[in-house]
Parts: structure tokens; sequence; C-alpha cells
């Protein structure tokens, strides 16, 4: 008997821990780079059109694109069988699960808008290149815009870092009580550290 | 401080299966050391609601009073909890009751928990007993897991965990952590090891053990003080090791 729910949900799992990470990360360092002004963001985006157009596309699709897609449809239907309760049980794990699948849903929305206006239609449609300018022009010129990527950031940062607490509970990594909350503790501690990350170098826009 | 004389109960009420709820208000005598089932047989002598109405009597289930049996779990002002060790005095007044909607309601605050038992024989909650042994010669328990095997052994099925677990209910299909942690407490069997793998494969099935999200809810409700999370991280990991047994061995 070929257990597909099983094997479904570890690689739901995997995907978002390691592919997923993956580019958060990715999009963390390459935009902090922000903080050093327009020379080094512009020069970090041209240091990766070094890599071949055929080879970056691939990259893209198939290390971001379909894990994306795999992990958001997938995460909608684990996400439809949860029915959140921390207004009754109000522990700070349950607040975790709730906030976990909350800002799946949020993260869906956000990344459907920057995917499609940032990716597809001003990169791949309009051929703009990404630049530190583009980007200082679309933040500054509509600061609703810069709260709302904030608030992806935020998310997703939260998403991942929950994420790890849990992925260590899933594969059995983390058995007991006392690991379980020191991972916790951790995980939640680098989300402040990257949340403080964001915020500097979108607040860099602003003051520079 | 003054004597209190009544305690004011708020129930939810539900006459049948597919009725719709409405709630009715009693008082009931205080008296020192008076729980919640007590007093819902106070209320069945007399079940006339604080407007003076009288009604048919609330309708709920009890056996052992010493939070054993699993029974009388019910919501209590708010929380999944055995309503026999339930006392008056450690509870905000009003009380409210309500019936643990997370299992078809029969009537009132009686609940159809047999699902339970369906769960647990899909996970081969039971020892293949062979009769080969005379008794003094079956192979004893682990000394060494002894004390947590007595600890999943305490498990009666209440419910509680299933009442606060998330992804328990009409929208999912997950049997709940305590049907799941007794799969763990059977593969701790001297005998019941043997059938560690059907128990692990059933867990892999769809509702099984794949389908917690780790609120950890379960641990905070449990009567029974049972260390329900560390048991699904055990399983977790025992069902990822017998995955890799499926994949890898043929």
């Amino acid at each position: 008997m070929f257990h597909t729910t099983f094997y479904l949900r570890r690689l739901h799992s995997l995907v978002g821990l390691l592919a997923l990470g993956m580019v958060l990360f990715e999009h963390i360092f390459t935009n902090s780079m922000a903080l050093g002004g327009a020379p080094a963001l512009n020069g970090s985006l041209a240091m990766m059109e070094l890599i071949p157009k055929p080879i970056f596309l691939m990259l893209e699709i198939c290390g971001i694109a379909i894990p994306l897609l795999f992990h958001a449809i997938y995460g909608v239907y684990i996400a439809l069988q949860a029915n959140n309760n921390p207004g009754r049980f109000g522990y700070i794990r349950n607040w975790q699960f709730a906030l976990q699948r909350w800002t799946a849903w949020f993260l869906l929305v956000f990344l459907i808008w920057h995917v499609f206006y940032l990716r597809i239609f001003t990169k791949g449609i309009t051929g703009t290149p990404i630049s530190y300018e583009l980007l200082q022009s679309y933040f500054t010129g509509h600061p609703i815009v810069a709260v709302l990527y904030i608030l992806g950031m935020f998310a997703a940062i939260f998403h991942f870092c929950n994420g790890i607490t849990t992925f260590c509970m899933t594969w059995g990594i983390a058995k007991g009580p006392r690991i379980q909350n020191v991972i916790s503790v951790l995980s939640m501690a680098l989300c402040a550290v990257l949340c403080l990350i964001t915020l500097a170098f979108m607040g860099s826009y602003f003051v520079m | 401080m003054a004597e209190q004389k009544t305690v004011r109960f708020v129930i939810e009420r539900q006459d049948g299966p597919n009725e719709k709820p409405y709630t009715q208000e009693f008082d009931v005598e205080y008296r020192p050391g008076l729980n919640v089932v007590a007093a819902l047989m106070e209320i069945q002598k007399n079940p006339v609601t604080v407007d003076g109405k009288k009604v048919a009597p609330v309708v709920w289930e009890c056996n052992c009073l010493e939070k054993v049996c699993g029974a009388c779990m019910m919501v209590i002002n708010g929380k999944a909890r055995q309503a026999c060790c339930s006392l008056v005095d450690q509870l905000k007044q009003p009380i409210h009751l309500q019936p643990a909607r997370t299992f078809p309601v029969i009537r009132d605050l009686l609940i159809d928990r047999s699902v339970m038992f369906e769960s647990l024989k899909r996970i081969q909650g039971w020892v293949e007993v062979d009769g080969t042994w005379e008794v003094k010669d079956a192979p004893i328990q682990n000394p060494y897991t002894a004390q947590t095997a007595y600890e999943i052994s305490h498990c009666m099925t209440c419910g509680c965990c299933l009442e606060a677990c998330p992804n328990v209910g009409p929208q999912s299909d997950f049997i709940g952590p305590a049907p799941t942690v007794q799969a763990y407490l059977f593969n701790l069997h001297p005998l019941g090891k043997f059938d560690a793998p059907k128990r692990l494969n059933a867990l892999m099935e769809k509702g099984g053990i794949t389908s917690c999200g780790n609120s950890q809810n379960c641990v905070e409700v449990c009567p029974k003080n049972i260390k329900l999370t560390t048991y699904l991280a055990q399983l977790n990991r025992d069902v990822n090791k017998q995955a890799l047994k499926n994949i890898f061995n043929k």
C-alpha cells in the first residue's frame, strides 16, 4: 500500500524548510545589500545576471516556482483541515499553530501579487531590469506598498521560523518538551533577528 | 466572607442529534466540595430553570466519578475536561457547560465517542495473544519502558485531546492524539511489538499521524497528564523509519 498522504505531507515539510527557506534567505541576503546603497544592490543583482539566462530560468522554475506552487496548493489543503481555536485554548504553541495558517493565507495573496508584478510583469513583460532605483521609487512613491512588503516579509519569516520548530517535531528530531522548547525559542529568536534586518533594509530606501 | 447560597449553571442543551442547540440556566444549592457531576445530579432531581420553568432533566454521561473512565468529558467554561473532578470552588461562575462538539451530540451533554473506538481498531490497539505461554512464562515488560507504557495505558479515551485539537473535527479526517499514541503503547509491549510495522503503516494512512499539526493542545488538556506530544514525536520518528524500510527493503 502506497501512503500518498504521508509522502505528500513529508514532502511539503521538506520543500518548505529547504527549498523555500533557501529562497527566503536569498531574498534577505540580496535585499540587505540595499543597506550599502545603489552600487551594492545593483552590483549583487548584476552578479546574478552573470548566470546564463537558460540556466537562471531553469533554477527559477525548479528551485522556486515548482516548490512554491506545490507548497502553496497542498498548504491550502492542510490549512483547510484546521479549525483554529487559540481563543478557547490560548497556549503559546496553539497561537503559533494558528499564526502559521494565518500567515500562510496572507502570503498566498502577497506572493501572487509580488511574483506577478515584479517578476512576471515588470521584469518579464516590460523588460525593465530590477534595480535599486526601481525599488526605491516603487517603495518611497507608494509607502503602502513598502508597508505591505514589510508585512509580507514578516509573515514569510515567521512562517519559516515556526516551520523549523514544527519540522523538528514532524521528523521526530526533537522528541521531549525540553528540546522542543529550546528549538522553539531559538527559532523565534532567529525570527526576531531576520525581521530586524528586513526593517533595516526596507527603511534604508527612505533615509538614503 | 458571606456564605454562598447557590451556584448558577448555564447549560447548552439540544433535544436530539439534529435539533438546534439552546441554553438554559439552573441554580444549584451550594455545598462544600460540590463538583459538576454532583450539581448535574441535583438538576436531574429538580429540573427547574431559574425562571421557574419545569423542563426535561439535562442528559449527560458518567460512570466512575473518580477520573478513571472518561465518560463525563464535557466543555466546562470553554475547556474540555472531566465533570466529575471539576470542583465548583475552582471554577469561575456562572459555570458554562457545553457538549464536546468534536463528537456527534446525541442529546444535551451526551455525545457519541464511538469514533475513537473505530480509530483504535484502525491502529490495531490490541495485542495478538496466541496462547502458547503459561501466565508465568510469558515475556516480561521491558523494565526501562514499563513506566512509559503505564503512563500511556492511563488513557481513558475521554476525548479531551480530540476536543482541543484544531485538526480534529468534521473538516478533517485526523483520528486524533489519543488513538494515535495508543499505537506506541502496543508497540512497546513485549508481544505487541511484533505488529509494530502494521500499526506504523496504519498511522501513515490518510487521517493518521501525518494530520498532526503540532498545536500541542492535546498535552495541555490531557486529564491524565500523558506526554502526548513526546510520544507523537517518537511515533513520527518511527513512521519515518518505517517509510524508509518500505522504500528500500523491496
